[in-house]
Order: structure tokens, then C-alpha cells, then sequence
């Protein structure tokens, strides 16, 4: 537990690259290095030398590029985890405007140039729990939630912060079929999605972020089940009610509006005391899956007096 | 020699040979690290799948000599068994690879996870049909006896299909094209029974009064 908190306190200490200047990939590792002894000497001021190196010799170790973007969930392109690397190259993600309700400005719409300029890009290594009982860790590239909603001039009362997947059956090819009620929504609850560990991902290893991982924007909320992040979103609205989430509403029994991680509650067909990590090939060992995802020192608090059996 | 010949004169152990060779392939691929990021999950469900491709071949062979007059019969016992070695890889990487040999594991499963409860049947149903498939069994046994053990292969493919819909997460195009075809499967079955003969005509009769 105290090795995970130290990884998040880690990924915590920004490191402030530009998105014009992203790296290729060939070069990735040599910034990784460079922003380890920047990330070093600048939490030399608060933690000793070897707590400082626990934080970047990260326990958990990052899933290469090729099992992140070859294992993936994303129904719009099919439902085999290797579909979306095959079909995802139809989707046009430039231009791409975000449209947002419950807001009180004039201008609703924005180009996603006009979100991202400005933002402190920086990088995050979390983990990801798939509610199907695997898990991968993922150093994403992007930006806090929270950024891009304190710039909004939201309604007073939110409670909710609703998400859309873009609608394109033309270019994605499932969505031609009910394979779900298309197009995919999630949702959070505003504390939640106030969360500094809250994240929009524009990037995956130091590159622009690949279609088959929800470019050119997507949500990132490592403490929930994989579902939740919702990919290549175009809608944004601040609701004051519990918005319509797909999964929950596909099969409410079985997928719930919190779906936290939690390995005391099974999905109803499966455990979800175990996950298996992808990349420990044959005979890799099963792990065990934490509360919250291991983030509960993060978001515990989000979630005190709440009966997460009622709410899973 | 025309094509059909051929195929007459094709020996059983070399079809063996050839249906049973992807075993020991898909098995090494998993070792060298060729199945994807995730090579026990694929393994496992290839076997499955193979394993229930094959139950559906063997139960095609009676209908396909009755409707349209080929005759693979020959190759029945071959490809059931096949089809049990399949399951039997699939039961195997199931439990020395992704419980890892926890017993533990296991008893919870069987208790909790419906998709395991049926696959466990469906395995178990399919154990008396392997056992017997030989010439040995067919000598010892009234062949009512062994008929009726063998019709048993329906309800392991039923129980099989079924474990395979409770697994997934939703209907994907694999399972509507399986369960299409074990329906198609059952309705000529079905068809062929007496009791629907007999039911059949008295409803003719009484449609001519």
C-alpha cells in the first residue's frame, strides 16, 4: 500500500511538457530518464534520497506500447480486444470540437487546439482495472479534469459531470450494429470528477494518443473499472441529476453508476478478488486486485459512510 | 481418383494428426509469447472454442448424410473425440494456468460462477461419451444403452453454448453465429425424433378432417 501511495505522490510531480513538444517515441526513454533526475532533485526538498527513488523505480512496471495499443476495449470498433487496433484508423480525430452543456458562457463549442493550449501537459503512469478481471499500467500524457472545468462558468447546483462518445457509424464500424445503445455515455459525480487524480488523456507514451485508446480525447479515472474512462469524447454536460451510463443501464445488476474497484464485491458472473496482468505471458501470476485500484489513501474520502456494496 | 474418393480413403489417424496438431501449436505459440498481450486468456478460449466448433461438426454429420447426402460417418468417432481432447486442453489451462492449481479457486467457482457451474457439466456429460467411443465399449454395450449415452452429446452442447453466452459480456457476432447454428442443429433433431413423427401426423390428421 505505502509503495503505491508513494507512485501516485510521484506521478504527482508534473512534469511540464509541452504538448507541441512531445517526444518520439525512439526518444521517449531518454526523457523518461531526464525527467526522473528532475523529479529527483525536486523532491529532494521534501523526502529523503531513497524515498525520492522509490517514487520513479515505479513497483508497477509500464506495459509496452505494443500490449497497450493491441489489447483494448473499445466496442465501437468491435468486440474482440484486437478489433480496435484493426478498425480504429477510420476515425477522422482532426478537426474534433467538444460540445459542453450546463455551462452559462455563450460559446459552448470548443476546438480541442483551443482546450488543450495552455494546459500544463504532464505525464501519468496509472494503473488500469478492466472489470473483466485483467489489468495494465499506462503512462498516460494529458491533463487534470479539473483544469478544463474550473475555466467553464458551470451552473450552480451540478452534481454530475456527464460524458458522450462520439456518434459515427461511418467511421466506426459496430455502431452500425446494436451492440450497445450507441453512443457510449459515462458519467462521474462532480466530486469526482474534481479529483486531482481525475485525468483527460491526449497521449500514451510521450505520443499523440492512438485512436484505438479513445483519441483524440478521452477520461482516465484509475480507481473505476476500465468502462468508466470513456473514450474519444465530443459532449461534456453538467447535470444536476444522475445522468444515463451505458453499462449500468445495459445490465444494472451486473455494472453499477460507482463501479470503484473493489475486490470484496463480484461482478454477479465473476470474482473480482484477482486480476491477471497483461504482459506476464502463460504462466504469469494472478494479482491482487486493491480497493479503489490501490488509490483509497487518494479517494477514500470521496466515498466515507457509503455502503460500496449498495453502490458498486 | 475424384475429390470424394480421396476423402473416403482419408485414414482416420492422419485426420487425427491434422485436428489435433493446433493443440501442442497454440500451446507453443503461448510459450514464445505469439498469443497477444494476453496469451492464458487466448489460449483458454481458443481451446473452448475449438472444442465447441468441433462438438457442432460432429452433430452436423448425421443431419448432412440425411439432407444432403454426404457422408462423413466415417469420421464421427474421430472428430467427437477431437472435440473432447479440445475441452479437455480447455479444462486444463483453466485449472493449472489460470487458477493455478488452487483447489480453493476452484470451490468458489463452482459455488458462485454460473458460467463454470455449466462448463463443469458440460465437461462431466462429456467424460461417459469419450470413454466409450471405441469398439470395445460398442461390443460390451446394447446399443440402445449406447445410444442413449451418446445422445447425452446434445445436452453437453447445449450446457456448452450456454457457458460460453454467461462468460461473455454481451452478444457478440461469434455467438449469435454458434447458437444459430446449435438451433438448426436441435430443430432437425427434433424433427427426427418419433415423438415428433407421431405428433406431426396426428396433427396432419386432423387438418385433412
Amino acid at each position: 500500500m505505502r509503495n503505491e501511495v508513494v507512485n501516485i505522490i510521484g506521478s504527482h510531480i508534473l512534469k511540464i511538457l509541452k504538448y507541441s513538444d512531445v517526444t518520439p517515441y525512439n526518444l521517449y526513454l531518454d526523457r523518461r530518464k531526464f525527467v526522473e533526475a528532475l523529479g529527483l532533485t525536486s523532491l529532494a526538498f521534501v523526502a529523503t534520497p531513497i524515498a525520492a527513488k522509490q517514487n520513479y523505480s515505479t513497483r508497477a512496471k509500464a506495459n509496452t506500447i505494443e500490449e497497450i495499443t493491441n489489447y483494448n476495449n473499445f466496442y465501437e470498433f468491435g468486440t474482440s480486444k484486437t478489433d480496435p487496433a484493426k478498425y480504429a484508423h477510420s476515425l477522422r480525430t482532426n478537426p474534433w470540437e467538444i460540445t459542453f452543456e450546463g455551462i452559462s458562457q455563450n460559446k459552448k463549442k470548443f476546438d480541442i487546439a483551443e482546450i488543450i493550449k495552455g494546459k500544463a501537459i504532464q505525464e501519468r503512469v496509472y494503473r488500469l482495472r478492466c472489470v473483466e478481471g485483467w489489468s495494465m499500467v499506462i503512462p498516460w500524457i494529458g491533463f487534470p479534469l479539473r483544469d478544463l472545468i474550473n475555466e467553464l462558468e458551470v451552473d450552480n447546483n451540478t452534481k454530475f459531470v456527464a460524458f458522450e462518445t462520439v456518434y459515427r457509424p461511418e467511421e466506426m464500424r459496430e455502431q452500425k450494429r446494436a451492440t450497445l445503445d450507441w453512443p457510449y455515455r459515462e458519467g462521474l459525480t462532480i466530486e469526482e470528477a474534481l479529483h486531482p487524480l481525475t485525468f483527460i488523456a491526449t497521449g500514451l507514451y510521450g505520443k499523440e494518443l492512438p485512436n484505438q485508446n479513445g483519441a483524440p480525447f478521452r477520461l482516465v479515472v484509475p480507481w473505476k473499472y476500465g468502462f468508466k474512462s470513456i473514450k474519444s469524447i465530443t459532449k461534456i454536460s453538467f447535470k444536476k441529476e444522475q445522468p444515463y451510463t451505458t453499462w449500468s443501464s445495459e445490465n444494472p445488476r451486473e455494472y453499477g453508476f460507482y463501479s470503484n474497484v473493489n475486490p470484496n464485491v463480484d461482478h454477479p458472473r465473476w470474482s473480482q478478488a484477482t486480476e491477471r496482468v497483461i504482459g506476464e505471458g502463460l504462466f504469469g501470476k494472478r494479482r491482487k486486485t486493491e480497493l479503489f485500484n490501490g488509490y483509497i489513501e487518494e479517494v477514500g474520502d470521496l466515498y466515507k459512510g457509503m455502503d460500496l456494496k449498495k453502490y458498486y | 481418383m475424384t475429390f470424394s474418393t480421396l476423402f473416403r480413403s482419408l485414414p482416420i489417424s492422419l485426420l487425427y494428426c491434422v485436428l489435433l496438431t493446433p493443440i501442442p501449436l497454440y500451446f507453443y505459440w503461448g510459450i514464445v509469447n505469439e498469443l497477444g498481450p494476453d496469451p492464458l486468456r487466448y489460449l483458454e478460449h481458443k481451446y473452448g472454442e475449438l472444442g465447441l466448433i468441433f462438438l457442432l461438426i460432429t452433430l452436423s454429420i448425421s443431419p448432412l448424410l440425411k439432407y444432403a447426402k454426404i457422408n462423413l460417418m466415417r469420421y464421427r468417432r474421430c472428430i467427437g473425440l477431437v472435440a473432447f481432447y479440445y475441452i479437455v486442453s480447455h479444462v486444463c489451462v483453466y485449472f493449472f494456468l489460470d487458477i493455478g492449481l488452487s483447489i480453493d479457486l476452484l470451490l468458489s467457482d463452482l459455488q458462485k460462477r454460473y458460467y463454470i457451474i455449466v462448463g463443469f457439466f458440460a465437461f462431466i456429460t462429456l467424460i461417459p461419451l469419450a470413454l466409450t467411443s471405441n469398439n470395445f465399449a460398442l461390443r460390451k454395450l446394447n446399443i440402445k444403452t449406447w445410444n442413449k449415452i451418446h445422445s447425452f452429446v446434445y445436452i453437453a452442447t447445449i450446457l456448452s453454448i450456454f457457458h460460453f453466452i454467461l462468460m461473455s459480456k454481451t452478444w457478440t457476432g461469434e455467438l449469435y453465429f454458434y447458437t444459430a447454428i446449435i438451433i438448426i442443429i436441435l430443430i432437425l433433431k427434433i424433427k427426427s425424433t418419433k415423438i415428433y413423427k407421431k405428433l406431426s401426423t396426428y396433427s396432419n390428421a386432423d387438418i385433412s378432417k
